[in-house]
C-alpha cells in the first residue's frame, strides 16, 4: 500500500552519519526517495524475523518484527528442554546473560548467543504479533534498528517466514475486523529455522523488499491523472496490482522459498 | 504547523517540515488537529500533487489512529468533513489516484464516526449532506476506479454496511466497528433505518458481486474476502449472504489454465485467503446453521490445494537434508556420535597378593587406580552410581561381574592356605559371592569369556572342588596375612551415642513445643457442633478441639507409671538442673497456653483438668505409685486466674462448676477474692452457684462461705445470708454465739 511518507527517504538521508555506519556494518548506501514499510514475523521473533529485521534496517527500510508464538521458544539441551520465555517482558539481553550463564559451551555451539547477540544489538526484546496495537505511534522504540519511518505504527508489507505464522497474522487480522482501513500485502516466505536458512532467507526478502519498493516508487512517480494514459502497462498500474508479479518474478529467482501471499486489511 | 500555508520555497523542504510536524502528532495525538487544519489548503487541487498525496495520507492516517479517544476523533472528523477536505480529495475527475485511495480511506474511517455524531447531533445537516456526497462520489467511482482505488472503495463500503446494519454486539468495542443500526433511533430526521439498512444490503450485494461474477481480479478477491469476516460475525443480518456468496466462489477457476508464475502466485493466494476465511468463521462460529458446509468445502480446497501444490508444501526430502551437509540446526549435536566401543576386556590378575580394590579394578588407566573416591562425596557418588547403573550395557556388565568373579576365584585357587571362614561370616562380600559360585556357568567358566585364561594358574581346579576343600578346612581362626585382604569383616554401624538425661530433656522439650506448633494455625470450627457427648470420639478431624485433646491426653496419659524412674534419675543427676518428664513439660506448655488467652480457654482447662482427673483414678486404680497431678493443676490453674481477675469473669464459675472435683483447698483461693471489695461478689455467686447446682460439693462449699463469714468484714453480710438459708443450724448458732461473745467480734475472727 502506498499511504506511505514519501520523506521518509528524506529524513534518514538526513543523518548521514548513521547510513555511514550502517555501510560499515554490511548496510548500503541510502539512495533515499521513497520507502515501503516492512513488518517481518517468524514464530519467536528471533530467528528468521530478526534476520530480515536486521537485514531489512540495513537495507535503510522502515522495518519492525514480530512472533506469533505463544511463547518464545528457543532450543535447550534437550528437544524436551527447551528454554521458553514471555513476548513483550523479557529482553534479548537478559535472555542472552541467562543461556551464557547456563551452558556457555551448548549455546554458543548452537548458534544461540551469536543469535541473541545479533538481536540485541537490533532492538529491546521479541514482541508478540497478536499483542501488537496496529496503528499505535511506535514512539518508544526509536533506537530499534529500522525505527525511523515506523512511527505510524503501521507497514505496508507483512512478511512472514513460516506458512503457520502467515496463518496466524491472516487469522489474526480478521479477528481485529480491520477497522485501521488499510490495506497491507501478507507475503508468507517458508524458511526453515535455522540460521543458515534465516541468513538465506535474509537474502531474499531484502530481493523481495527492493523489487516491491521498486514499483512502488515508479508509481509514485507518476503524476496526476495524465500519467495514467502514457508509460508502459507496467508503470501504468498500480503498486498493488503488480505485486502478484512482482512476487511471481522473485519466486522465479528463489525456487526453494515456496511464497504466498494476500492483500488484507489492518 | 502554520510553516507549510507560508509556501517556502520548495516542495521537499515543505515536505520535510510536515514530516516532522507528523512526528510531533505521534508523539502527542493532541496536536492531529491543529495540524490537519493547518493542511486543508494543501487538499485543494491547486497544491503541488506530492504535498495533496501527504495531505490525503495523513488525514487518513489520523481519522484512524487508535491513540486518538472517541472524542477527540469525533472531533477531528467532524472538522475534516465540515472543512470540506476530504470532499475536496474525491471530487475532482482529475484527482491523483493515490490522493483519491488516502481519500476514500479516510471517508472508511469518518462514515461511522459520522453517523454516530449525527445520532446526537441531528441539528447539524450540513456534516450528513457533505458526507452522503462523499459518500454517493466514492459509489459512482467504484466501477470504473483503478484497482488500487476500487479496493478502497470495498473496505469504505464495507464501513458503510456495518454502520447500516444490527449488530450483535460481539465485535470490539471503540473502534468504530460497533457504530451499527441499533444505535439509530427511529425518530431521526437525518438517519432513517428503513432505509439504511435496505442500502447496505443493496451495497453488500454489489460488493459480493466481486465474487459471484468469478471474478479473476486476485486483488478484488482478496480484498473482499479479507473485509467479510467481521461482517459474518457481527451482522447477523449479512451472515447467510455472505457465507454462500464464498460458498458459490470458485478460487481454482484459474487452476486450468497453463501454470505461470503469475498465475500460481494467484490461484495460491485466491485459495489460501479463502481457506483461511472459511477456517476463521469455523472457528469463531461451530454453531453456525451452515457450519457443515463450511467444513466441507473447506475440506476440498484443503485437498484441492495439496493437489495442485503438492511438491511446494512438501517438506524436503530426507536425502537432500542429509546431502547438506549440516543437519537440523536446532538438534545439532555439540559432541561427535561416540564410536562403538569394543568389548570390554578384563586382565586377569597376576599371581600374587593383591588388594580388594586390584580386584576390582577393571581399567589399566594407572591415574584412574591413583584415583581416591572417598574425596568424592558420598551423595554424588551415589547419583553418579545410579545414573550408570541406568545406563549401562547389560552385556558389558555381566562381562565385567563374570570378570570380576574369575577373578576372585583364581585368587582363592592360588591361596589354599586361606581358611574358609571367612566365606561363612555372613553379611561379607565373598560370602555373597560363594553361593553364585556354585553355578560354573555363572562363573565365567564356560567358553564364552575368552579373557579367563585359567591355564595361567597353576592352581586351576574345578569350583566344586574348591568349595569342597573350603568346606573341609579346619575352622581355625584366620592368621593375619596378606593374601587375606578379600574377607570384609563384618560391618557394623558404629553404636548411637548415649543418650543422657540431659538431651533426653532437651529433645522431649522440642518435641513439646512441636505439639504445640499446629495449634496456631488450627481455628475454630465456624459452626460450633453439637456435642456428641458420652460417644464422641477424642479426636476425629484436625480442629483445634481434636488437637487439644490430643494434647492433653499426651500430657496425662503418655508417661504414666514411667514417671518414678525419671524423678529418681533426675534426682540422681547431680547436675542441679530441674528436669522434667514429657508429660510434665507438656502440662507446663498447656498450661501456658491456656494462660494466654484464659477466658477463652477455660474450656481447654476444664478439659484437661478432667483428663488429669480421669488418668489419677486410674492411676489410683491400677495401685501405681504415681505422682497425683489432678489436684496440683487445678490449683495452678485457679491461682493463674486468680491473679488477672475482674469482678465481670463469670468464666470462674464456668470453671469451678466443670472440673470433676473440688477440694478445700481449691475453694480456699476463692477467700483470697473477698480480700478485694471489687470481686467479693464474684467469690460468694460462685460458692452461690456450687451450693446450689453441685450437691456433691455442697458443704464444702458451705464451709468456705462460713470460713469466709469468719474472716472478711467485706463478705460477711452475704455470707450471712447465705448461710442462713442453706445451712440450717446456722441461724440458732449464730443467736447462741451472739450472745455468748457479743462484743467480742475479733476473737471470733481470728479462730
Amino acid at each position: 500500500m502506498s499511504a506511505v511518507d514519501s520523506a521518509t527517504g528524506a529524513a534518514s538521508s538526513s543523518k548521514p552519519e548513521q547510513n555511514g555506519q550502517n555501510g560499515q556494518n554490511g548496510g548500503r548506501e541510502d539512495p533515499g526517495g521513497f520507502k515501503l514499510k516492512f513488518c517481518t514475523v517468524c514464530a519467536s521473533n528471533q530467528n528468521r524475523s530478526m534476520e530480515g529485521h536486521l537485514r531489512l534496517s540495513l537495507a535503510n527500510y522502515p522495518v519492525i518484527s514480530f512472533g506469533t508464538g505463544s511463547l518464545v521458544r528457543l532450543p535447550g539441551p534437550s528437544i524436551t528442554q527447551p528454554n521458553v520465555y514471555k513476548f513483550n517482558e523479557t529482553s534479548y539481553d537478559s535472555i542472552y546473560r541467562e543461556l551464557e550463564a547456563k551452558d556457555p559451551r551448548l549455546y554458543r555451539a548452537n548458534g544461540l548467543l551469536n543469535m541473541l547477540g545479533r538481536n540485541r544489538q537490533v532492538k529491546w526484546g521479541p514482541e508478540r504479533w497478536q499483542d501488537w496495537q496496529i496503528g499505535m505511534p511506535r514512539t518508544k522504540h526509536k533506537d530499534d534498528k529500522g525505527a525511523d519511518g515506523m512511527e505510524g505504527g503501521v507497514a505496508d508489507v507483512v512478511i512472514t517466514c513460516e506458512e503457520r505464522c502467515w496463518d496466524a497474522v491472516i487469522d489474526d487480522l480478521l479477528n481485529r475486523g480491520s477497522p485501521l482501513n488499510r490495506p497491507v500485502h501478507v507475503i508468507n516466505i517458508d524458511i526453515k529455522d535455522n540460521h543458515e536458512e534465516a541468513s538465506v532467507g535474509g537474502r531474499a526478502i531484502v530481493d523481495l523488499a527492493d523489487s516491491l519498493n521498486k514499483i512502488a516508487t515508479e508509481e509514485r512517480e507518476k503524476v496526476g491523472a495524465d500519467a495514467f494514459d502514457s508509460g508502459s502497462v507496467g508503470a501504468r498500474s498500480g503498486f498493488d496490482e503488480r505485486v502478484p508479479d512482482v512476487l511471481a518474478e522473485w519466486q522465479e529467482r528463489w525456487p526453494n522459498l515456496p511464497a504466498t501471499w494476500t492483500l488484507a486489511w489492518f | 504547523m502554520a510553516s507549510p500555508v507560508k509556501m517556502p520555497p520548495t516542495t521537499s523542504e515543505q515536505l520535510q517540515q510536515l514530516n516532522n510536524a507528523r512526528k510531533m502528532a505521534f508523539e502527542s495525538p493532541a496536536y492531529f488537529k491543529q495540524i490537519i487544519t493547518g493542511i486543508f489548503p494543501l487538499t485543494s487541487m491547486s497544491a503541488p500533487v506530492e504535498l495533496r498525496r501527504w495531505a490525503a495520507e495523513f488525514i487518513a492516517e489520523a481519522l484512524a489512529c487508535p491513540a486518538l479517544r472517541t472524542q477527540e476523533k469525533d472531533d477531528l472528523t467532524i472538522t475534516v468533513i465540515d472543512g470540506g477536505a476530504l470532499r475536496a480529495l474525491v471530487e475532482d475527475p482529475k484527482q491523483d489516484p493515490l490522493v483519491l485511495k488516502a481519500g476514500i480511506m479516510a471517508a472508511a474511517s469518518a462514515y461511522p464516526v459520522v453517523v454516530r455524531w449525527i445520532v446526537s447531533n441531528a441539528y447539524h445537516p450540513e456534516t450528513w449532506m457533505t458526507m452522503t456526497a462523499i459518500k454517493s462520489r466514492i459509489f459512482s467511482v467504484w466501477d470504473g476506479a483503478p484497482t488500487p482505488v476500487k479496493l478502497c472503495c470495498i473496505k469504505f463500503v464495507q464501513r458503510v454496511i456495518l454502520a447500516q446494519t444490527a449488530s450483535n454486539g460481539t465485535e470490539p468495542k471503540h473502534s468504530g466497528l460497533d457504530v451499527n443500526l441499533n444505535m439509530i433511533t427511529p425518530n431521526q430526521n437525518l438517519l432513517d433505518p428503513r432505509s439504511l439498512e435496505p442500502e447496505a444490503i443493496g451495497l453488500l450485494d454489489r460488493m459480493l458481486g466481486g465474487l459471484q461474477d468469478n471474478n479473476s481480479d486476485v486483488l478484488i478477491v482478496d480484498a473482499t474476502l479479507n473485509t467479510l469476516s467481521i461482517l459474518v460475525r457481527t451482522r447477523p443480518a449479512t451472515s447467510s449472504r455472505i457465507i454462500n456468496a464464498v460458498l458459490n466462489f470458485n478460487p481454482l477457476k484459474l487452476a486450468n489454465s497453463p501454470m505461470t508464475p503469475k498465475n500460481k502466485v494467484i490461484i495460491k493466494s485466491m485459495m489460501k485467503t479463502t481457506l483461511m476465511l472459511l477456517g476463521n468463521i469455523l472457528r469463531r462460529d461451530p454453531d453456525n446453521p451452515l457450519a457443515s458446509r463450511i467444513s466441507s468445502q473447506h475440506q476440498r480446497l484443503m485437498r484441492a490445494r495439496d493437489e495442485i501444490f503438492n511438491e511446494a508444501n512438501r517438506k524436503r526430502a530426507l536425502p537432500e537434508q542429509t546431502a547438506a551437509g549440516y543437519g537440523d540446526a536446532k538438534r545439532q549435536k555439540t559432541e561427535a556420535a561416540a564410536a562403538p566401543q569394543p568389548p570390554l576386556r578384563i586382565q586377569p590378575l597376576a599371581p600374587g597378593p593383591h588388594t580388594l580394590a586390584e580386584v576390582f579394578s577393571l581399567t589399566n588407566n594407572p591415574g584412574l587406580h591413583g584415583f581416591d573416591v572417598t574425596v568424592v562425596p558420598a551423595p554424588l557418588t551415589a547419583r553418579i552410581n545410579v545414573r550408570t547403573l541406568a545406563s549401562l550395557d547389560q552385556g558389558q556388565l555381566d562381562l565385567a561381574i563374570n570378570g570380576v568373579r574369575d577373578r576372585i576365584t583364581a585368587l582363592y585357587a592360588a591361596a589354599p592356605a586361606v581358611p574358609p571362614v571367612p566365606v561363612l561370616v555372613p553379611g561379607t562380600a565373598t560370602a555373597q559371592l560363594a553361593p553364585a559360585n556354585s553355578d560354573p556357568a555363572a562363573l565365567g567358566l564356560v567358553d564364552d569369556d575368552d579373557d579367563y585364561e585359567p591355564d595361567l594358574y597353576t592352581a586351576a581346579e574345578d569350583t566344586e572342588q574348591i568349595l569342597n576343600k573350603l568346606d573341609n578346612a579346619p575352622p581355625e581362626a584366620p592368621p593375619e596375612q596378606p593374601a587375606e585382604p578379600l574377607a570384609l569383616g563384618p560391618f557394623r554401624l558404629p553404636p548411637p551415642p548415649v543418650l543422657n538425661p540431659d538431651t533426653a530433656a532437651k529433645v522431649s522439650q522440642i518435641t513439646a513445643m512441636r505439639i504445640f506448633g499446629p495449634l496456631a494455625g488450627l481455628e475454630d470450627p465456624l459452626v460450633r457442633k453439637p456435642k456428641a457427648g458420652l460417644n464422641r470420639l477424642a479426636a476425629n478431624s484436625h480442629d483445634r478441639d481434636s488437637w487439644l485433646t490430643l494434647i492433653t491426653r499426651l500430657a496425662t496419659r503418655s508417661t504414666m507409671g514411667l514417671e518414678d524412674d525419671i524423678k529418681t534419675e533426675t534426682d540422681a543427676t547431680a547436675l542441679g538442673r530441674p528436669q522434667m518428664s514429657l508429660g510434665n513439660l507438656i502440662r507446663e506448655m498447656l498450661f501456658n497456653y491456656v494462660l494466654e488467652d484464659w477466658r477463652r480457654r477455660i474450656e481447654v482447662a476444664v478439659a484437661w483438668c478432667c483428663e488429669e482427673w480421669y488418668n489419677d483414678q486410674l492411676a489410683k486404680r491400677a495401685e501405681l505409685e504415681a505422682p497425683l497431678n489432678y489436684e496440683r493443676c487445678a490449683l495452678r490453674l485457679m491461682d493463674g486466674f486468680l491473679s488477672y481477675i475482674t469482678a465481670q469473669d463469670k468464666v470462674l464459675i464456668r470453671f469451678l462448676a466443670e472440673i470433676p472435683q473440688l477440694s478445700k483447698e481449691l475453694l480456699g483461693r476463692l477467700k483470697g477474692l473477698c480480700s478485694d471489695p471489687s470481686t467479693v461478689k464474684l467469690a460468694m455467686t460462685s460458692l452461690l452457684y456450687l451450693v446450689m447446682m453441685k450437691p456433691p460439693a455442697k458443704e464444702l462449699a458451705l464451709d468456705t462461705v462460713y470460713e469466709i463469714w469468719l474472716e472478711y468484714e467485706d463478705a460477711r453480710g452475704l455470707a450471712e445470708k447465705y448461710l442462713r438459708t442453706y445451712r440450717p443450724g446456722f441461724a440458732g448458732a449464730q443467736a447462741a454465739a451472739d450472745g455468748a461473745s457479743s462484743g467480742n467480734g475479733s476473737q471470733a475472727m481470728t479462730a
